[in-house]
């Protein structure tokens, strides 16, 4: 039996505390720059709900696929995609990972199975059936997962999503990323029957509530519906309660939110200071190796930020390439 | 006998997030839908209204059961059944956590509700029972595991508590006292209970809550044993059945099932039956404190995964008779037949 009691090594804890803290300060920082005015079109930030990406990505392969939502940068780190690439597309710059003519609510890697962010709500839920029903004819274990908020679980894209997914018995896995508000409007209002595991009921499909602010509860909740998409168990959905500590949009004033709910979330429910303090109160990881993680991290956005700025705009010749695709 | 008409209230806490862990995909667990959930708070509150209780006090919550509620009884007073029990929340926030079960619950202590029905698992009846003190709990089982509640009709629950609550049944026959056991670290700088079971896994993380990988089981102690319940107290029953009425607890050593000297087959969870390595066992005596023998891992109470500790912290387990109380629901009805209570209508309160 192993001395470490996580159902992760050393180095993955360390590798998974990385990318949940570059995913912040990734946020953290185009928040910064964006009030600068210095970022082009509209940002939604994943600051705080890095738990729910990271938990859910640590199970994926390259070959899997991912559709996620206007709030995707979350899921663009934690799927692999470079950070420099896509600080640079939000800048939108011709060395961005879709050449700066994507930014934050398009930026998309298909070469690691990021099939993009989208700022059509509830639009990725079709694209993932259709990699899902690809996957089940290839028959080699991929999968692919849809992302969505609370919002866009309301749309009908989704909900026809669920009732495809399920009837072609596909490697799909839904995740609501429950973050309590569709924009401004409390889920609590927005959402009927209130239950997203009586939503996946309805399509015939298992359905898992988890604090998503919670690492290891998505990690193993996500292991175990993949695990079953993988092998055949057809799709699931995993909804995931989180809180998001910017507004929705930069700019938002967030009128909707009750006094001091922001710090408070920031103070108690911080997902990073939970894993933090689980990782190092067990003695798998120390409090040095957390502090060393932290520079590599900010000295790679700074980085990040300083080429973003330096590099080029697309030019008038970029307009028409990438339109069309030869078959 | 003098009549009363609206002095019984009755608390009912309903939870609207039980039965959504990831039991829904690692065993084949039911997840029942909030709109049953809504039926069955119906069921009881169309069952305590025949016996005469006028007013309910509930826990408000925000996962869908009130709304419900509020449209199945918009309709009753509009078909004009003005006899059908009011039902009104306790002014206590919602958060969606457990904390609502806590300060709702303490609100109906306070307001001096007689018996509380809770809707929910084995989690959502230890919540009630840290608060509710001698106020008597009437359980029906919607969640996972279900060992504490016990399967039955909700209107029968709702009959024998309406009778119970407004006197027509003795206290002596209507309410039972349970055991409960309690969790100290350190003295009392954390502490918590369990109404079931508690276990001690060497993993260090609370993750998905539900504990259902018995290679990491080092130690169970249950208030009762039972063959016929599945989860972790299943593990003792399946060993040396103790009932609930019995005295004491039992205590099992636990060990990974490739260096136990015993394995046991285990129904863990519904439809999952698992390997669990067994050492030994003895009865848990009330009252006596046990020391845990490992010296870091996660504690479960009641099967869910709640308390980390480490070398730096000593945890000790008591078990403690007459603990709490519950409503007989079995012994409420056969003293209502064979005192044919239920025989001509209405029914005539009696002071309590």
């Amino acid at each position: 039996m192993s001395d470490n009691p996580f159902p992760l090594s050393r180095d993955e804890l360390l590798n998974i505390y990385q990318t949940m803290r570059t995913i912040r300060e990734f946020e953290e920082r185009v928040h910064v720059e964006f009030s600068r005015g210095d970022i082009p079109g509209f940002v939604h930030l994943y600051a705080g709900e890095e738990a729910s990406a990271t938990g859910i990505m640590a199970h994926l392969r390259e070959d899997d696929r991912i559709a996620s939502t206007h709030r995707g940068h979350g899921h663009c780190i934690a799927k692999g995609v470079e950070v420099k690439g896509m600080m640079a597309e939000i800048f939108g710059k011709k060395s961005g990972v879709c050449g700066g003519k994507g930014g934050s609510m398009h930026i998309a890697d298909l070469d690691k199975g990021m099939m993009g962010a989208n700022g059509i709500l509830g639009a990725g839920a079709p694209l993932v059936c259709g990699a899902a029903l690809a996957a089940k004819y290839r028959d080699k274990g991929d999968i692919a997962i849809s992302f969505v908020g609370d919002g866009a679980s309301n749309q009908g894209t989704f909900l026809e999503s669920l009732n495809l997914a399920s009837i072609w018995n596909l490697p799909a896995v839904f995740v609501v990323e429950n973050n309590g508000y569709a924009e401004s409007t409390s889920v609590d209002w927005a959402v009927a029957c209130d239950s997203y595991v009586d939503r996946a009921s309805g399509f015939g499909m298992p359905g898992v509530t988890v604090d998503g602010t919670d690492f290891f509860a998505v990690y193993e909740a996500a292991g175990e519906i993949i695990r079953r998409a993988r092998e055949g168990g057809g799709p699931s959905l995993l909804e995931c309660k989180m809180i998001r500590f910017f507004g929705h949009f930069e700019g938002d004033m967030q009128t909707y939110r009750a006094e001091g709910e922001v710090d408070e979330i920031r103070a108690k429910r911080d997902c990073i200071k939970s894993f933090s303090k689980t990782v190092t109160a067990a003695g798998v990881l120390s409090q040095e190796d957390l502090e060393a993680c932290d520079t590599d991290v900010l000295s790679l956005i700074e980085e990040a930020v300083s080429t973003a700025k330096a590099a080029e705009l697309p030019t008038e010749a970029d307009l028409l390439t990438d339109v069309y695709v030869n078959y | 006998m003098s009549k009363i008409s609206s002095t019984v209230t009755i608390g009912l806490v309903a939870n609207p997030f039980s039965a959504r862990d990831i039991r829904r995909v690692i065993s084949n667990a039911a997840s029942l839908q909030v709109s049953d959930r809504a039926n069955i708070v119906m069921r009881v509150l169309s069952a305590i209204s025949t016996c005469g209780v006028k007013r309910v006090l509930m826990m408000p919550e925000n996962g869908g059961i009130s709304s419900f509620l509020k449209r199945d009884l918009l309709r009753k007073q509009q078909l004009g059944d003005n006899c059908f029990t009011e039902l009104e929340m306790t002014k206590t926030p919602i958060n969606g956590t457990v904390e609502d079960t806590f300060a709702s619950t303490k609100a109906m202590v306070d307001s001096g509700v007689k018996t509380i029905v809770v809707l929910g698992g084995d989690g959502t009846h230890r919540a009630v029972a840290k608060v509710c003190g001698q106020v008597p709990i009437a359980g029906i089982s919607t969640g996972t595991n279900n060992a504490f509640p016990e399967y039955r009709e909700p209107t029968i629950t709702g009959l024998a508590v309406g009778l119970a609550a407004t006197g027509h049944i003795p206290e002596s026959v209507a309410f039972t006292l349970n055991k409960l056991l309690c969790v100290k670290i350190n003295d009392g700088e954390r502490s918590d209970i369990a109404l079931v079971d508690v276990v001690v896994s060497t993993e260090r993380y609370i993750g998905a809550r539900a504990l259902w990988r018995t290679e990491n089981l080092r130690e169970l102690f249950v208030t009762f044993a039972d063959p016929e319940v599945i989860g972790m107290s299943s593990i003792a029953g399946l060993l040396e059945p103790v009932s609930r009425n019995d005295f004491g607890g039992l205590h099992v050593l636990l060990d990974d099932p490739e260096v136990a000297k015993n394995l046991l087959q285990v129904p863990i969870a519904p439809g999952l039956i698992n390997t669990v390595g067994v050492q030994s066992w003895q009865q848990l005596k009330p009252g006596i404190p046990f020391t845990l023998r490992q010296s870091s891992g996660i504690i479960a109470l009641d099967g869910e995964r709640e308390l980390e500790f480490g070398p730096e912290d000593t945890v000790q387990v008591t078990l403690y008779e007459k603990a709490f109380r519950t409503v007989n629901i079995g012994a409420c009805m056969r003293h209502t037949g064979q005192h044919r209570l239920l025989v001509g209508a209405p029914l005539e309160l009696l002071a309590t």
